[in-house]
């Protein structure tokens, strides 16, 4: 028995454009997989690099930063 | 001119609301009804009918920051003497009416609120946005109207 | 807070004078307690009653308790009485049975509400036309074919088909799509509606762009059927020409009548091209780009207020004073003034706050409020003690995920210590129980898992200080908008997700700290640079409104361009009223006037900004909080169609002095003619000048006033006679003025002899060459920018690729400037004629007041701080986008008291907090507050924290 990969990522959302339409995104009830973790930033040139290699040293899957 | 609401003057100058209430209904106290529960009243006539009603002198001093947290920009005493209705509708009112809540209207308020001004924004219908927020997206940039 | 909004409300009578008007206000009733209503949804879902949506132009339905948009706001449901079952015919109540906060109230009445306010400012909007019952268009008949506004709706992503454009009759994507214009403007046989709608070619055009992006392939074809194309605002031209390029096809004709298509789907048109080649084509689609007419109840509205309207139906306003109406302290904006843009509509409308408020300039802030709190608990020293309030927003939340597991893992956090479960977090009586909490369990962190910090954040930080904390010891956990309604069908992943969220939000606020707001002393005085009749106006309506204000001209004289203008659009003789003008800014006590005078250096930001100014030589400081740009433009000097070489060849403004000097000499001419965009539309400056087409109706019609019989020839390219102005071509066209169109591509060509300019064109009616013999030749010479290199650089504010001064925001903030605190007007934005410089210049006036209406300005406290690691090394300097950081070298002095010789320094006036710096600093010099390294290490690691166990066990 074998459970289906279930990828863990952690996403980069800018407050004014991704995190927005994220929000918009549950407005509009689209649905999507639950495996992304946000953490909103002020703007996705906020991401440090070390926060990105950060998450894939703590075992994530994918990082997305959307901005 | 300020406004205020009952509970808020009762909380001031420490009486129950419903002593306030009496006051205002029996004429002691020159408030008028503004809708939204919310009275307006001549700063004046409000001091003098503290110092009428007896509280201590030491109070009234110490109700003027009162007077001002209720009324931010207070004028000077000396410039209005407001005796009665007729005589008060002469002096201008803070306030200014906008009807339409379309992006006209709202922009309008805004800026008005913005500058010191209160704003009565009637909208006909049950929400603010006008045809604007019927719109998709705006020229020349192709922005989400919204 | 200083806002009352009445919904579903109607003034119903109004007495009183300027600056003191009583007001009834009838409410009607929305039978929705909005103190309980929670917009929850559950009422509409469970209505049985189903109408036509006005708000998606009928093309779906809604049910009788609804609310207009998703968005709306007051985001609160209200009941159609004339829809709701209950109210018709007395039975049904399954809203009320449904409604779990009880806000449901079928004995809701009428109210009536008595105001006092110093002036009224009227924006009822317009109405668009109804094609109902114009058959020849088959609109209603035939389903293919749609008004713009349905159109709007079917691309819309909150529309009836969610953003995938298909066509009523089949529901699918329609390939081939027409456009009809001056469908209800322009038409003075079906509709008498004489007027030029001004909006529909650009909204037609941003359609047929928008659907592109809808449907892609080879096959569609987008038709745009025009008798003018008229895009004469900024970006507009290059807006249309992008379009053509796109291979949009531009048709100029008008296809006399739409006939159902073959197979009952589509349309079918018979129209005749230029050439007079008559065309039958299929669409599957066509679209009426319908005008803007006067709104609803503009009758009784003018009744009531007891001001004029045109003969249209609009507003009347004169062009000298372009938002006040006939009646003293009513004032009137947007499109009930004239049909305009949302750009223009805005402009008005804080040009009509300016207007109404100056009259109470004496009892500024006499009814506003500013609210208190009450002093903040300092938490530097203490533990965190976390406070966790879990939202179930009715069963928004609740409905997918498990609130109760929720607040039962939230209990497990480290640092918390409370944990409470709401229904309505949001609610006004949680929001006093969560201060009683934070008192209770001296919390002194708290997180709110609910909905979307984007709409919310603020209420909670205000609901935080309220009790005494610092608003930025919160921290929300988005699990409604970026969960619950994201995942419905996978309940139980929502809730793992969710404890992620609040797990990530305790990590993040542990390490919350208090931020104090900023806040700047406002100088409140003002600036004006330039001294045309933008500058004139606003440095006027700045002093009005109290404030100091000084005016500097570059030249030894005031007025600009205004000094050579004969009258307005409307007829109103300009020269007298500009003397008039100038004198009152020459006489005001509040304003200094500085004449041959430049701006030299600039220092400081919004609300504090010290200038150097050179006045003929001398040098003066001035401190001011926010500054209005009216540098202008002018008149070019053509160089083309033998200008220079002839005096017989003029320009407009040269034609206007001599009509002023000598008007009996140009009287007697035989035949004069104008040439349109003499050096406007072309590759080099590809912007329509927006004035000419309007001055040429205005000198033709003068010139045929003057001399009925003398030949009047108008060569031009599109006639752009917007709004009202349709009304000059018109009459020009009754008086018999010639017009003939020529192309980009085969200008007319101009020879002067010695019995006059002869001018040869080809007429694309005729399909034949002309030459006309004329006594003078009027070239509509472009209008460009006057040259302020110098203040572009002294204020690093953006222009336009044409060199036109850049607003912060085309639509919604059209006169502010990008640099916070500048403001433009006139025609250093765009080419405008006077009554549109007068509302913008107005307009930069009331945004002006809004900065320096505050002693002290507040600022976001979101902004990036050095820290002891700056070595100085500069690489956040270069990245910085708002230039807020510089590098500071230190004195010996200072510098014991910082390692390095050199650091870097912020303005947090400038500062927009992005983080660019934290994100480019090698070494933790400078970080972002409320968003450290730390705390986003700390979210990342929250996020990851129950993987890495799992990953710990598989290990063991």
């Amino acid at each position: 028995m074998q459970t289906p990969f279930e990828p863990r990522i952690i996403g980069f959302l800018c407050n004014w454009c991704a995190y927005a339409g994220g929000d918009l995104a549950g407005v509009s009830r689209f649905q999507y997989p639950p495996n992304m973790r946000a953490v909103r930033v002020m703007c996705s040139g906020m991401v440090h690099p070390s926060l990105v290699l950060d998450a894939f040293s703590l075992g994530a899957d994918g990082v997305i930063v959307m901005g | 001119m300020m406004i205020f609401r009952i509970g808020q003057l009762a909380a001031e100058i420490g009486v129950h609301r419903n002593t306030v209430k009496n006051w205002i209904k029996s004429g002691k106290l020159a408030a008028k009804p503004t809708g939204g529960k919310r009275y307006l009243i001549a700063e004046d006539d409000l001091r003098r009918f503290l110092e009428e009603t007896g509280f201590p002198e030491t109070q009234i001093q110490a109700f003027s920051p009162v007077l001002h947290h209720l009324n931010p920009a207070k004028r000077p005493a000396s410039s209005i003497t407001l005796k009665s209705e007729a005589s008060m509708s002469h002096h201008p009112i803070g306030s200014v009416l906008v009807v339409g809540g379309g992006i006209a209207g709202i922009q309008a308020s805004l800026d008005l609120a913005n500058s010191g001004y209160f704003v009565h924004l009637v909208e006909r219908s049950a929400g603010i946005g006008g045809v604007m927020a019927q719109l998709d997206k705006t020229y020349p940039t192709n922005d989400c109207a919204m | 807070m200083n806002i009352t909004l009445h919904t579903l409300s109607e003034v119903v009578a109004f007495d009183g004078q300027t600056g003191n008007f009583n007001i009834t206000i009838k409410q009607h009733p929305r039978y929705v307690d909005m103190d309980k209503c929670i917009a929850c949804g559950a009422c509409s879902e469970k209505c049985p009653k189903k109408v036509p949506d006005s708000f998606n132009m009928g093309l779906n339905s809604r049910k009788a308790v609804y609310i207009k948009y998703g968005q709306s706001i007051p985001l609160k449901y209200a009941i159609d009485p004339q829809s709701c079952i209950y109210l018709t015919r007395g039975k049904c109540r399954a809203c009320e049975k449904f409604c779990p906060t009880g806000a449901i109230n079928f004995n809701d009445t009428e109210k009536i509400v008595n105001l006092q306010v110093g002036s009224v400012i009227l924006a009822p909007g317009y109405k668009p036309f109804d094609p109902t019952g114009w058959d020849f268009y088959g609109f209603g008949k035939i389903a293919d074919v749609v008004t713009s506004l349905q159109y709007e709706r079917l691309l819309s992503a909150s529309g009836p088909c969610m953003g995938h454009l298909v066509r009523p009759s089949d529901q699918r994507e329609p390939r081939k799509i027409a456009w009809i214009q001056c469908v209800g403007s322009r038409n003075t046989n079906r509709c008498d509606n004489g007027y030029c709608s001004s909006v529909c070619c650009m909204y037609a055009i941003k359609q047929t762009l928008i659907t592109a992006e809808h449907i892609t392939g080879p096959d569609l074809q987008q038709t745009v059927f025009y008798m003018d194309m008229r895009s004469p605002g900024k970006e507009f031209e290059r807006y249309y020409e992008g379009a053509k390029a796109k291979g949009i096809r531009f048709l100029r004709c008008r296809p006399h009548s739409i006939e159902p298509g073959p197979d009952g789907g589509g349309v079918h048109m018979r129209y005749v091209t230029e050439s007079g080649q008559v065309m039958d084509e299929d669409f599957d689609m066509a679209v009426l780009s319908i005008g803007l007419e006067p709104p609803e109840g503009n009758q009784r509205l003018a009744e009531v207020f007891g001001f004029a309207l045109d003969r249209f139906g609009f507003a009347e306003t004169s062009n000298l004073t372009p938002v006040a109406s006939t009646r003293q302290g009513v004032f009137v904006t947007g499109a009930f003034q004239a049909p305009k843009a949302i750009p223009r509509s805005v402009t008005q409308a804080s040009a009509a706050a300016a207007a109404a408020s100056q009259a109470l300039q004496s009892v500024r802030n006499s009814m506003t409020r500013e609210k208190v709190y009450p002093a903040e608990t300092d938490v530097r020293d203490q533990a965190p003690r976390i406070g966790v309030f879990v939202c179930s927003c009715g069963l928004n939340i609740a409905g997918i995920i498990d609130v109760k597991a929720l607040a039962a893992f939230s209990k497990t956090l480290p640092h918390v210590v409370y944990v409470e479960n709401n229904l309505f977090t949001c609610s006004a009586d949680t929001q006093n129980q969560i201060g009683e909490r934070v008192r209770e369990h001296g919390l002194n962190r708290i997180v709110i898992a609910a909905c979307t910090p984007r709409t919310h954040e603020a209420l909670f930080q205000d609901t935080l200080q309220d009790a005494g904390l610092n608003g930025y010891l919160l921290e929300m956990a988005n699990i409604r908008n970026q969960n619950s309604w994201v995942h419905q069908h996978q309940p139980e992943k929502a809730t793992e997700k969710a404890k992620d969220q609040i797990r990530m939000a305790v990590a993040k606020v542990t390490l919350a700290e208090s931020l104090k707001r900023q806040s700047v002393t406002v100088a409140q005085q003002a600036l004006v640079i330039g001294g045309g009749v933008a500058g004139l106006s606003s440095a006027l309506g700045l002093a009005d409104q109290g404030y100091p204000t000084t005016l500097v001209e570059k030249n030894d004289r005031l007025g600009g361009n205004a000094l050579r203008i004969l009258d307005t659009a409307k007829g109103e003789a300009v020269g007298p009223w500009l003397s008039g003008l100038i004198e009152q800014v020459k006489r005001h006590p509040r304003i200094t006037v500085l004449m041959q005078a430049r701006v030299t250096h600039t220092s400081g930001s919004i609300g504090s900004f010290t200038s150097q100014i050179d006045v003929a030589g001398d040098t003066r400081s001035i401190q001011y909080g926010a500054a209005i740009l009216a540098t202008g433009a002018h008149e070019s000097v053509p160089d083309e169609y033998g200008y220079g070489s002839d005096s017989r060849i003029l320009t407009h403004l040269e034609m206007d002095d001599r009509l002023t000097a000598s008007p009996g000499k140009i009287a007697a001419a035989d035949t004069v003619a104008f040439i349109q965009c003499v050096g406007s539309r072309d590759s080099r400056r590809p912007y329509c000048s927006r004035l000419c087409c309007t001055h040429t109706m205005k000198t033709a019609i003068r010139l045929k006033t003057l001399n009925p019989d003398m030949n009047v020839f108008v060569l031009f390219r599109d006639v752009r006679t917007y709004g009202k102005r349709e009304e000059l071509y018109q009459k020009a066209r009754q008086l018999g003025v010639i017009f003939i169109r020529y192309a980009l591509e085969s200008k007319p060509d101009v020879r002067a002899a010695g019995n006059g300019i002869r001018i040869a064109c080809s007429d694309p009616v005729l399909g034949m060459p002309v030459e006309i013999t004329a006594d003078y030749l009027v070239l509509a010479s472009a209008i460009v920018p006057n040259d302020i290199q110098d203040l572009v650089e002294l204020y690093k504010c953006g222009r336009n690729e044409d060199g036109f001064l850049a607003e912060a925001h085309p639509k919604l903030r059209p006169v502010d400037m990008s640099v916070d605190g500048l403001f433009i007007c006139g025609m250093g934005n765009y080419p405008q004629p006077v009554e549109e410089t007068l509302a913008q210049s107005q307009a930069a006036v009331s945004r002006a007041c809004v900065v320096l209406n505050q002693k002290e300005m507040q600022l976001d406290a979101i902004k990036s701080v050095v820290t002891d690691k700056c070595d100085g090394c500069a690489l956040c300097v270069d990245v910085c986008p708002y230039r807020a950081i510089r590098l500071v070298e230190l004195s010996p002095e200072t510098a014991s008291s910082h390692p390095y010789a050199r650091k870097v320094e912020t303005d947090p006036a400038l500062c927009k907090g992005c983080g660019l710096c934290a994100a480019t600093c090698p070494k933790g010099g400078i970080y972002v507050q409320g968003f450290s390294l730390d705390q986003l290490h700390a979210q990342v690691a929250a996020a990851l924290a129950q993987h890495a166990n799992l990953y710990e066990v598989v290990k063991e």
